[in-house]
């Protein structure tokens, strides 16, 4: 199992999706990806996606607007 | 109590409350006003108005003929949609307040700052040839029964898939 970083702070909507997306692609089943945002609308559009790609995932926000949201990657692409 | 701040003040409402909320916020300000909900042409007065500081005041060009708006009493400061505007920065300030989300954000790269010039640039050009933005153009306009809602929506559409195009090439 992998661990991968995303830092999308400061970026607004929707490059941390966009961002997670292409990360995804590229990550193996069982491998964790951990992005931090600090835009509110990520945590709605990354884990609505996350969730209909059928992805583990789980977030917190660990600061004043400031989010990490772990997903775990659960479908293969092949 | 905790449950209920966090359902309406600090999660995102869905997109079907939004809806009608915005709706019935529209057909309100249409029944006071006069005029459905628009945006960028509170930022053309404002251009308008430091062009008139500057001593500039020949607004005379077929564009103000057309669409110069302001009813008696109002300037290019001081008029319903530009106090719209700042009402509106205002209510988001509120709101991103009371879920304790404010945050200053830093630019990233210089990247973001040159995008964010073209992309504005863009935007504000096009919104005037098109008499409004998404707003005064997509969203006043459809429910106005105005075919230029749709052309709009088309041509938004048509932007939006080269638009992200581009910021996957270039910015993800």
């Amino acid at each position: 199992m992998k661990e991968e970083f995303l830092d999308c702070l400061y970026e607004p909507c929707p490059i941390p999706l966009l961002k997670a997306l292409k990360k995804l692609n590229k990550m193996k089943a069982g491998d964790l990806l951990i992005m931090k945002t600090d835009h509110n609308c990520s945590i709605t559009n990354v884990i609505e996606w996350v969730d209909k790609q059928g992805h583990k995932m789980d977030y917190i926000e660990v600061g004043k607007g400031e989010w990490e949201i772990y997903i775990e990657k659960v479908v293969s692409d092949g | 109590m905790d449950k209920l701040y966090h359902k309406v003040l600090k999660a995102p409402w869905p997109y079907w409350v939004a809806a009608i909320v915005l709706s019935l916020l529209n057909i309100s300000l249409l029944i006071l006003t006069g005029s459905p909900w628009r945006v960028t042409s509170g930022f053309l007065y404002w251009g308008m108005w430091i062009l008139e500081k500057l001593g500039y005041n020949d607004f005379t060009g077929s564009y103000f003929a057309l669409h110069g708006g302001l009813a008696g009493g109002e300037t290019f400061l001081v008029n319903s949609v530009s106090i719209l505007n700042a009402a509106v920065l205002l209510g988001a300030l509120l709101s991103v307040l009371i879920s304790s989300e404010f945050k200053w954000r830093r630019i990233k790269n210089p990247k973001q700052v040159g995008f964010a010039i073209f992309g504005g640039l863009l935007m504000g050009y096009g919104a005037r040839l098109a008499f409004g933005c998404n707003i005064g153009a997509f969203f006043s306009a459809i429910p106005s029964f105005s075919l230029h809602g749709w052309v709009f929506a088309l041509s938004m559409g048509a932007g939006g898939v080269i638009g992200s195009r581009i910021m996957m090439r270039y910015m993800v």
